[in-house]
């Protein structure tokens, strides 16, 4: 065996590394329940000395919460479904048929994945422009669909499923489309809430995108109100943007909660050729 | 029609590979199957690919009626205009920091939570995974409060000791290693964890079989595991430069907007400038056009020697 005992040093490193990262977390949380006042004065006291919920009463008469909310849990659930149901599509097609062209076709696919997105925007700024759907959820959400990452993750789930057993399924005649729906889907369905719930996060975290197509501020999601509560002169009201964060980081947090094994599963299959 | 086990049976002793129908339909199918994929793919990403190309070769203004021709101009000012040689240098000062502070320090944690803390490896993974799950824009807030060089808790530490917070705003070489630190603390787990699960991958016996010959432990990590590990390493180098060059985007906008005077800015950023903000459309497809380059330069290598290793191992 190669690991040894003595190694209290290496725990003290590692657990430093985490407080670095979590700990601004946590005084964000901590932060969000101070008023402005509290905050500015005793900003390294964890717990407030009178929590308050100042700041998200603020919040919800400045700008219409629930809306942007809404508007950004539409958008993360169009963008996975599309991209957990097209992605599942194209997987089977790759891992279950022989066809002309497969490594080529699977080849740019996964090239795509490359592409920086400054590339594509001007085009697909022009095209939702043109479609008339600047300020609209689909128009937000549809060009986020294009990802092959789903289709790669699906076919490393798909290759671990015994071809016997479609292949059996072949013989006797059964439509690709059955097998596809009564054995696939129901022997992947830990990659698909895997995979969904990756998706979400990162669509609901969504940035570049947003800016670029949603300019009316009743169709803002949420990382782009935040933006519009840190002013890069200074004089950002922290309590404030901070209780906008934690209600951005909860939903993610929840997720990860419920499904942390899968979603680590997951990310560590990607990496692994 | 699972339970049916002589079928399996007869379907695995006839094996002769997955069967590819005669009939039309049945060549078309995979191609159905492939359609709402490839279309997508082919409406916003292949099309406007070709799309910025075309107009890498035109003066417009995103709006205009009409485009002006102007040939291979907007290329040579990617190259000799001040502002864009600044930025192209700024772009390479962020790749290396990007690939130190979310390549090489992720790499070195994951040997030592692999190699010398024994079990206990779960929780690590668990938590350093935590700020993955968060918008950079979060991030970019909770860093400017942290470093607020006025109110801000490293501020207020520092000056028990009489020293200051620098305005680092105001410095682009400061700005950009706090936006790399932004991007750090987002990736940091994420690429950890690509890491950790490629060392694991290391076939045990090979460890073993040099822990009996007494080799030292850095001798093996640094001759057999590296070696054995340097797909997964490279992809997630590549990765740290395809992926952190576009991160960064979302903490200069809200922090620097590019500035001090394109200070902090980079190729792709200086792209989104001269298409959104100068509504100089031809100098922006000439930039995304250069970045696709560079991005299709290092799919190649990953291709070379990432996918090429699988092809061997097949």
């Amino acid at each position: 065996m190669l690991t040894e005992k003595r190694n209290w040093g290496w725990h003290i490193l590692l657990i430093l590394i985490i407080l670095a990262i979590m700990l601004p977390v946590v005084f964000m949380i901590s932060n969000s329940f101070k008023t402005l006042q509290e905050s500015y004065h005793s900003i390294l006291q964890l717990i407030p000395s009178q929590p308050t919920l100042g700041n998200y009463l603020t919040l919800n008469k400045q700008i219409n919460l629930l809306r942007m909310v809404a508007n950004t849990f539409l958008m993360a659930m169009i963008v996975t479904l599309g991209k957990v149901g097209t992605g599942l599509l194209a997987a089977y097609a790759f891992q279950n048929f022989h066809f002309k062209g497969k490594r080529l076709i699977y080849f740019i696919f996964v090239a795509t994945i490359f592409v920086p997105f400054t590339t594509v925007m001007i085009p697909n700024y022009l095209l939702i422009a043109k479609m008339n759907l600047l300020n609209n959820v689909i128009g937000v959400a549809l060009p986020q669909m294009c990802d092959a990452t789903g289709i790669m993750l699906f076919i490393k789930a798909m290759e671990k499923i015994p071809s016997s057993l479609t292949e059996s399924a072949k013989v006797d005649g059964i439509p690709s489309r059955r097998i596809f729906m009564n054995i696939i889907i129901p022997l992947l369905k830990p990659s698909i809430i895997s995979v969904g719930a990756i998706f979400f996060i990162n669509s609901w975290n969504e940035y570049v995108w947003p800016t670029l197509v949603l300019k009316d501020k009743s169709s803002f999601t949420l990382p782009l109100a935040l933006q519009n509560y840190i002013s890069s002169e200074g004089g950002t009201n922290f309590p404030l943007a901070m209780a906008l964060a934690v209600i951005m980081i909860v939903p993610p947090l929840l997720i990860y909660m419920v499904f942390q094994k899968y979603i680590l599963n997951s990310i560590s299959s990607s990496g692994l050729k | 029609m699972l339970n049916n086990n002589s079928q399996i049976e007869k379907a695995v002793n006839s094996r002769s590979g997955p069967r590819v129908s005669r009939k039309p339909r049945g060549r078309l199918l995979p191609f159905l199957y492939l359609l709402p994929s490839a279309l997508l793919l082919l409406v916003f990403m292949i099309v406007p690919i070709g799309y910025t190309f075309y107009l890498s070769f035109f003066n417009w203004n995103l709006i205009a009626p009409t485009k002006q021709f102007v040939g291979l101009a907007n290329y040579v000012n990617v190259f000799t205009d001040p502002t864009n040689q600044k930025v192209i240098l700024n772009t390479l000062v962020y790749i290396v920091l990007l690939v130190i502070l979310n390549f090489i320090i992720p790499y070195f944690i994951s040997l030592i939570v692999n190699f010398f803390i024994g079990k206990m490896k779960g929780p690590y993974k668990i938590l350093f995974f935590i700020p993955s799950l968060f918008s950079l824009v979060v991030g970019a807030m909770l860093f400017s409060w942290i470093l607020n060089p006025v109110s801000g808790p490293l501020a207020l530490f520092l000056r028990d000791f009489g020293m200051k917070v620098p305005q680092w705003t105001n410095s682009g070489a400061m700005a950009i290693v706090v936006i790399c630190l932004i991007t750090n603390w987002k990736v940091f787990g994420y690429n950890f964890i690509l890491l950790l699960t490629g060392l694991g991958a290391v076939p045990r016996n090979i460890l073993d079989a040099a822990a009996l010959d007494g080799i030292p432990k850095l001798r093996v990590i640094w001759n057999i595991v590296l070696p054995l590990n340097k797909g997964v390493a490279i992809y997630v180098f590549i990765l740290t430069i395809v992926q952190g060059l576009q991160y960064v985007f979302t903490p200069i906008n809200v922090i620097t907007q590019g500035g001090p005077y394109y200070g902090s800015s980079n190729l792709l950023y200086h792209t989104y400038l001269n298409a959104f903000v100068l509504y100089k459309t031809g100098n922006a497809s000439a930039l995304a056009t250069v970045t696709f380059v560079i991005f299709l330069i290092l799919l190649f290598i990953e291709i070379k020697f990432v996918e090429g290793r699988k092809r061997d191992a097949d």
